[in-house]
């Protein structure tokens, strides 16, 4: 068999038109279970702050807590099944150094209000979303610009619902950016 | 120059054999996750998957997932290194053929 120039170029295109898209795909699947999971979290944490809001930094304790425990297992079960090593210390290095920054301009030198710590984390993560997304594929960038947008939209016209606006547009917002992204 | 390979040449197995190629060595894709990466029908990319395995390119395993049927499709060694060889002799045509009009 012989082709010219230009049936190879065409065939290497395509090769990497498809292998992009299953890297991509294979993000997506494991991200998708990860946001579903922080988002049934987050929604969950937000009506409880909601019910119990002297006890909200206790209970933003406990979802943190469950949602790290929730990566982990959510990224072995995800390594075991693709045959791949999704989670390593570099990733959790990534979280404590996001953590760290985050706790140190909120609480440490910030001294934000409760509502204040409400906008900050979820745009702080939505950032790094968008940011992510930029090399990663566009469902991150849609995801992390909306909640930033609705997230910012509660903070300044939505009153004493806030927490509760915050259940729906975070949490529901990541458990269906997560669906969204497992029909991509 | 070496022999672009035939089997895998073909559009469609040509896809297949590259999404495989694209995970680590003993992974495979679900069929239908297969079927979403290449855009193909049912008929059509079962009809393709079995002549590479045939070829001995890849190993398909059928098992049950709860009460539902579902096929994986991992490349074999044999299929990765042909596969390599396939890509290698494109690149060639195209390095062979720089410079003319």
């Amino acid at each position: 068999m012989s082709i010219d120039r230009k049936e190879a170029a065409a065939a290497l295109s395509d090769i990497d038109s498809i292998v992009h898209r299953v890297r991509q795909s294979t993000i997506y699947n494991l991200a998708s279970l990860m946001l579903i999971m922080w988002g049934a979290l987050i929604f969950a944490g937000n009506i409880a702050s909601y019910l119990w809001a002297p006890n909200a930094g206790y209970i933003w304790i406990a979802v943190n807590a469950a949602g790290f425990t929730g990566s982990f297992a959510v990224s072995a079960f995800d390594s075991r099944r693709m045959n791949v090593h999704s989670f390593d210390l570099r990733m959790v290095a990534a979280f404590v150094l996001f953590f760290a920054f985050g706790l140190l301009w909120s609480i440490g030198l910030g001294h934000f209000t409760p509502r204040q710590l409400g906008v900050f984390w979820p745009t702080y993560f939505m950032m790094v979303y968008t940011i992510v997304g930029l090399w990663v594929g566009p469902a991150f960038v849609a995801i992390g610009l909306g909640i930033t947008s609705l997230t910012l939209i509660g903070y300044f016209f939505v009153g004493g619902a806030f927490d509760l606006w915050m259940a729906v547009v975070n949490g529901g917002g990541l458990i269906l950016g997560g669906l969204w992204m497992r029909r991509n | 120059m070496a022999e672009l390979d035939d089997i895998i040449h073909q559009p469609l197995r040509l896809k297949i054999m590259a999404a495989l190629n694209a995970l680590p060595a003993t992974a495979g894709l679900e069929f239908s996750r297969l079927k979403k990466l290449t855009g193909a029908t049912d008929g059509n990319l079962g009809a393709h998957i079995e002549t590479l395995a045939k070829a001995g390119y890849v190993a398909v395993e059928k098992a049950f997932v709860g009460k539902k049927p579902q096929t994986t499709v991992t490349a074999t060694a044999s299929g990765r290194g042909a596969f390599a060889r396939h890509v290698a002799t494109l690149q060639e045509i195209i390095a062979a053929s720089a410079g003319r009009p």
